[in-house]
């Protein structure tokens, strides 16, 4: 019944070395080999070796209990679905050390996106004892290299992809993995097709808009474990996502694949979050150009006024750069007067207050705009002020990503950073943040706290958020961020929610309701009515629970 | 107070390797490293590549080692299950500990004494199917009258064996041929793991049955291609199939006086 094997390695060499007779060991060495040998098995199926293999760190018990999990009841392949912070990472690291340990792997890829390569090779170093390899721009050896960390788009690429393909992987970890929701993307299909034994999937969104989305990750586990697709559409077709009876029959469907830790059952609360909501008041020379704005709508859709205006409580520079592209594609009177305007208007409001903010502190603060223009004038800005302060963003390499990581710790005060390169950089040595220019869709704010807010905050985080009265930016603070009380609520509940709204999730509905609405009275009727149907899920699910 | 294993495995390994040793207490050593053991364990053989090409000694470096239970205000690396450099030591014990011939020490024997040849195995056994482990085995066979025995480490543990035959000993020619001995022991071995306990091997066979089903009429969905479906299968197999790998880490021939031959059976 069971396949037996044995190493033939050792019978010819025990005839050829009884022959040369200088090449014998003795007692003394035998012996020890023997108990070399003794302290190297692992002698149960049950239990976890990397933890005494790991005393210098402190895993948490919902950590300890996933990589059991994964490990002896999973059989190696799972989600790893905890909340942003909650340290999946640790868990995918621990798991990938057990399966080493245990002999059952040893040629590991891990896939992450390219901001996090770095991040992720040295964890493994320095926490795990593990050394990982990542190809540099032609020096690739996918053969050679036992573990290797890359992204996607490197792995996938023509020169790398025949070859990454033909070898047998034993565990493939793909981070971010909510990205492969899709499965006619090429990712998607790339991943599918690679070769593993066993596969951790880590995505703090595990379902993101559609049922399907998950049975697409499901897919890349356990084929045929949600039955095939036609049918578990129709299945699940007039099933509202929201229905109670309806989560819990996925997660018991899941139970077997998925971890899943939330925020408030970890006791992980410790550090807590003040939230600061600052409502500011345009100066009399903006408040004249964001009326100003208003002739555009008359040439151009709703949806131009919109970004103008955005980017305008964000910073003139950013306005510019928007004004200019579209001068220059269709030269008007309107557009010249409108950038003469803006090169008019003093020092931005939110910068100013921003400054002032900083400067009564002795702190670090990281700082978030979702313009690079707006990242370039707030640097310069500071630096008028006296503070020091470093940029981030997304298109960073590797390198300098860490080298701004780094000067933010050791010397400047300030980090400055765009959207692109919130994901994955963890900042813990800071605790205030200050959401500069809000973004629209909630879960993208968790994304920035949870920079700072995370494993290893000693801190209560104090959190920033600025907009301009009666902007578009105050109803997105007053009606999202004030009513549904975000950030005091377990955003476990709220991405599911925010996710699940039919007819498409949170963000499309804002950006719908903003260029679909003729007036502002229209649109404060609207949003009220989404942050009402949120509210309400909110609430259900808190009494239910 | 427990006794720390690795770091008495650690001090072991570099006082048979020659190396000098100074202990502070029984929890921190510095040891003064061989050329051979820097060779084996630094990680810079350009260095010594260097050195032997420009026919210089070269300067072997020092490694310090501490207990867990001490804290920083020592230098030196830490000792426990997981440390790097000492995965690296068990290699090398290993691979310097592979293969022996050893006689037992005898002194003075009245009148001349006939030594019995013994082949022994030190094998890792390892189980793998839903979950794995190992188990690791030491069995010895007597070359003239074919007797096997299980633990033999442990019984030979206080016995002196010597690479040289003692004076008025004389080793008896084998009956049995090394290639026969290994074969029997082999087989030995399989018999006797078939009666170990194989829940193991079933709970396997049986989630790779149930999840191989549900593949199949995913593939009749069909939502994936044959390629996909026999890799897929393919992978299924190497999680759960089980499967048992018999790897011998050390051995060798062992002159054993016939009385302590026939201690070793009772």
């Amino acid at each position: 019944m069971i396949d037996t094997r044995i190493d033939p390695a050792f019978f010819t060499q025990l005839t050829n070395q009884l022959e040369e007779s200088d090449s014998l060991c003795s007692w003394d060495e035998f012996k020890l080999a023997w108990k070399g040998l003794n302290l190297q098995t692992t002698p149960e199926f049950d239990g976890l070796l990397s933890l005494t293999q790991l005393p210098h760190i402190n895993f948490l018990e919902h950590q300890v209990d996933a990589c059991e999990k994964v490990v002896h009841e999973m059989s190696g392949r799972a989600i790893l679905a905890d909340e942003v912070g909650l340290g999946k990472t640790l868990e995918a690291g621990l798991i990938l050390k057990e399966y080493m340990i245990r002999g059952m792997a040893k040629k590991i890829l891990i896939l992450t996106p390219a901001s996090l390569v770095n991040q992720w090779t040295q964890e493994l170093s320095e926490k795990f004892y593990i050394q990982a390899a990542s190809p540099r721009k032609k020096h690739a050896d996918w053969k050679n290299w036992d573990i290797t960390v890359t992204s996607i788009d490197m792995a996938k690429r023509e020169n790398h992809k025949q070859e990454i393909l033909s070898i047998d992987y034993d565990l493939i970890i793909i981070d971010e993995a909510h990205k492969l929701k899709n499965h006619q993307t090429k990712n998607y299909q790339f991943v599918q097709q690679l070769k593993k034994t066993y596969c951790l999937l880590l995505t703090a969104t595990p379902i993101q808009n559609h049922l399907s989305d998950l049975f697409n990750l499901v897919s890349i586990l356990k084929p045929g474990y949600l039955g095939d697709l036609s049918t578990f559409k129709k299945k699940y077709k007039n099933t509202h996502l929201g229905a109670a009876d309806t989560q819990e029959h996925i997660h018991s469907l899941l139970s077997k694949l998925m971890i899943r830790n939330l925020r408030k059952d970890t006791g992980l609360d410790s550090s807590k979050r003040h939230v600061k909501n600052i409502t500011l008041k345009f100066n009399k020379e903006e408040q004249e150009v964001y009326d100003e704005l208003d002739a555009i709508k008359k040439d151009y859709p709703s949806f131009t006024w919109l970004t103008l205006t955005k980017e305008l409580c964000s910073s003139r520079e950013a306005c510019y750069m928007s004004l200019q592209n579209m001068h220059k594609k269709q030269p008007s009177d309107l557009l010249k007067h409108l950038i003469d305007r803006l090169g008019e208007l003093p020092q931005h409001t939110k910068a100013m207050k921003m400054a002032e903010l900083i400067q009564q502190s002795d702190e670090k603060f990281i700082v978030f705009t979702e313009y690079r223009a707006s990242q370039f004038y707030l640097q310069w800005y500071l630096q008028q002020k006296g503070i020091s302060s470093v940029p981030f963003n997304g298109k960073f390499n590797k390198s300098k990503r860490d080298w701004m990581k780094q000067l933010f710790k050791t010397k400047a005060q300030v980090m400055i950073a765009t959207e692109a390169g919130a994901e994955g950089i963890n900042l813990q040595f800071c605790n205030n943040i200050i959401n500069y220019d809000l973004p629209w869709n909630p879960m993208r704010l968790e994304q920035r706290i949870g920079r700072i807010h995370r494993f290893g905050q000693t801190k209560d985080v104090n959190v920033f958020n600025f907009a301009i009265e009666n902007t578009m930016e105050d109803q997105i603070m007053k009606l999202l961020y004030e009513k549904i009380q975000l950030f005091q609520n377990a955003v476990g509940d709220l991405d599911a929610i925010l996710e699940k709204i039919p007819g498409g999730n949170f963000e499309t509905h804002v950006q719908k309701i903003l260029q679909e609405s003729e007036s502002q009275g229209e649109i404060d009727i609207k949003m009220k009515n989404l942050v009402s149907y949120v509210e309400y899920n909110v609430k259900e699910r808190k009494e239910s629970s | 107070m427990k006794q720390n294993v690795y770091y008495d495995f650690t001090k072991e390994f570099f006082t048979i390797n020659g190396c000098l040793i100074e202990e502070k207490n029984a929890k921190h050593m510095k040891v003064l490293l061989t050329r051979q053991m820097d060779e084996s364990l630094m990680n810079r053989p350009f260095y010594w590549h260097y050195m032997k090409k420009m026919n210089r000694e070269g300067d072997p470096m020092s490694l310090s080692f501490k207990d867990i239970s001490i804290g920083e205000e020592e230098e030196g690396i830490y000792l426990h299950a997981g440390t790097p450099k000492l995965q690296q030591i068990y290699q090398t014990a290993l691979e310097k500990g592979y293969i022996t011939r050893l006689y037992e020490s005898i002194n003075h024997p009245t009148h001349n004494l006939a030594m019995h040849p013994w082949l022994i195995l030190n094998m890792k056994i390892t189980f793998r199917g839903k979950q794995s482990k190992d188990k690791i085995l030491s069995i010895g066979l007597n070359l003239i009258n074919g007797a096997i025995t299980h633990n033999m480490m442990e019984l030979l543990e206080h016995i002196k064996l010597i690479q040289k035959i003692s004076d008025y000993t004389f080793p008896m020619t084998p009956m049995i041929k090394l290639e026969s001995a290994y074969n029997r022991i082999i087989q030995h071995v399989e018999t006797y793991l078939t009666t170990l306990d194989t829940d193991w091997a079933e709970q396997s066979i049986q989630q790779f049955n149930y999840e191989k089903q549900l593949l199949q009429k995913f593939f009749h969905s069909d939502d994936i291609g044959e390629e996909q479906y026999q890799k897929e299968l393919d992978q299924l197999a190497i999680r759960y199939k089980p499967r048992v790998t018999i790897k011998i880490a050390n051995g060798g021939l062992f002159y054993l006086s016939v009385h302590t031959s026939q201690n070793l059976l009772t």
